[in-house]
């Protein structure tokens, strides 16, 4: 494939003072693919996930979304220096963050929030963002609630309505840290069901997750992250199918029984 | 006797002299709502500092807040009205001094900048971090995040308690009088000394006040509960 991935992440090393929580983690996502990342609590998913949208700041590597640095603007004489705030700001707008306590604003009503950033940050007319909302919020099925606070929905409903927002920046590619964790089992589903429509329209996705079955179904690869390391990937059916490590095995045999 | 002590209660004059005292109320409220933006202000800025992620900085809002909430309102008054002005003078070689008003806006909205600093230092780190992440990862800047996340919260958190402060720097505004800002309290002490019936007249006063902090604090309660239970359910 000689198509730029949409996110490259190189070498990426994260310390928190003497705790090295990722050690050197590489990959790509090329556009559409969908890619289920999974692994132990503590193992470094969330961090990862955060260094890709700059909520942590890589120790060494870089992440590049199509192509282009996150961590450091280059010049022509070759020179690097960390990229200022507002660049990584406006590059984060490629990106839409799904977060496992959903963090809706809860002063605004569900249509704000989808629009908020759409209007403010992307600069669409008030009129423009509350159409491309009212869209996002029927991808989710939502636009009955458009109007309603965030507190007067079911957890489901608020995960699904953090999902209208982040679409509603267009971005490049979802990143989801555990969306359904926090959720009672029979609200998961509406949520997942959700996020597979999103698979099936071809939306680039990263997604961290303990939902083995969704993993299994749903995503182009599977990434195993254990102890700061990708200890395994591959196609769904290869990982599920024919585990090659062992600590691999251990873990979904726990998902089995 | 009782023809005495009726005189002494007969508060009908304080009908008589309705003009100046209504002005005298109305210098209350203009100091309460000028000091009220100072305090605001400042305290909004000294709870930024205290939330800053610079040690010196957060320190200097911690200054701000212990000086300014261990203050005595009066003692500060007096101090800049007579004290401050006298160092200023000094400083540049020139008389200098501060109308009343000035003073009085200064000193109560100084004081009261390390109330509101801490009431909005609560409500800011009552914001949990998720909804700034949230912010974040739609490439929000900070200022944004503050201005349309953490700050319509924070005001909405801060009225019950900010609510209580506001009326404590409305009963505060009664001690201008002593450097001579013609509110309610200087214009009865002033009518006192002509009439010679300080019963009656501090009587008057007292229930104007009670009547108007009284009506004041009901009224903003019912409002600010109103508009609060809508999104903190
Ligand atoms: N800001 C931080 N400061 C210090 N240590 C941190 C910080 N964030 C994460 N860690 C540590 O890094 C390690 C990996 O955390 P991370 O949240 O990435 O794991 P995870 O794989 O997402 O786990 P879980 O499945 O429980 O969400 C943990 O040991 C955690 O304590
Ligand atoms: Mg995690």
């Amino acid at each position: 494939m000689s198509e730029v991935p949409t996110i490259r992440v190189v070498d990426v090393h994260k310390r928190f003072g003497s705790l090295e929580v990722l050690k050197g983690v590489s990959f790509e996502v090329h556009r559409g693919n969908v890619v289920s990342m999974i692994g132990a609590s503590g193992s470094g998913k969330s961090t990862l996930l955060r260094c890709i949208n700059h909520l942590e700041t890589p120790t060494t590597g870089d992440i590049f979304i199509e192509g282009e640095s996150l961590c450091f603007r280059g010049d022509a004489a070759g020179s690097r220096a960390p990229r200022p705030l507002s660049e990584i700001n406006r590059m984060r707008r490629d990106l839409g963050t799904v977060f496992q306590q959903f963090n809706l604003w809860p002063h605004m009503t569900v249509l704000g929030n989808v629009i908020e950033a759409p209007n403010r940050v992307r600069g669409l007319s008030r009129k423009a963002a509350a159409q491309l909302g009212g869209e996002c919020l029927a991808r989710v099925h939502l636009e009955d609630k458009a109007l309603e606070y965030p507190a007067r929905l079911s957890g489901g409903q608020q995960q699904r309505v953090a999902i209208a927002r982040a679409l509603a920046m267009q971005p490049k590619v979802m990143l989801f840290d555990e969306p359904t964790s926090s959720l009672d089992p029979e609200l998961t589903d509406e949520v997942l069901g959700v996020m597979r429509e999103l698979a099936a329209d071809g939306t680039t996705m990263i997604v961290v997750t303990h939902e083995m079955g969704f993993a299994r179904e749903v995503s182009d690869r599977v990434m195993f992250l254990h102890n700061g390391l990708i200890e395994e990937e591959g196609p769904p059916d290869q990982m599920f199918g024919a585990p090659k490590s062992e600590r691999f095995r251990q873990f979904i045999a726990k998902y089995l029984y | 006797m009782s023809e005495t002590l009726q005189q002494l209660l007969d508060i009908s004059i304080f009908w008589e002299y309705r003009t100046v005292l209504l002005r005298g109320l109305a210098v209350n409220f203009y100091v309460f709502v000028c000091a009220a933006i100072v305090a605001l202000s400042l305290g909004l800025g000294a709870a930024l500092l205290r939330v800053s992620r610079r040690r010196p900085l957060r320190a200097l809002g911690t200054l701000h807040v212990e000086i300014f909430r261990n203050a005595p309102d009066y003692v500060m008054v007096v101090w800049v009205h007579f004290v401050l002005p006298l160092l200023i003078g000094t400083l540049l070689h020139t008389r200098f001094e501060l109308n009343p008003f000035v003073s009085a806006i200064i000193a109560l909205g100084f004081v009261y900048s390390g109330y509101f600093a801490e009431t909005f230092r609560a409500g800011i780190e009552a914001v949990p971090i998720g909804q700034i992440e949230a912010g974040r990862s739609c490439g929000m800047s900070d200022r944004h995040i503050l201005w349309r996340i953490v700050l319509p919260q924070v005001v909405r958190r801060m009225l019950p308690e900010s609510i209580n402060q506001f009326i404590s720097l409305f009963k505060a505004t009664t001690i201008v009088s002593l450097i001579a800002v013609p509110d309610l309290m200087y214009q009865v002490s002033m009518i006192t000394q002509q009439e010679m019936r300080p019963l009656p007249l501090y009587t008057g006063a007292a229930l104007v006040y009670f009547a108007v902090i009284l009506v004041a604090s009901y009224a903003l309660r019912a409002a600010s509960e109103r508009w609060r239970n809508k999104i903190f359910a």
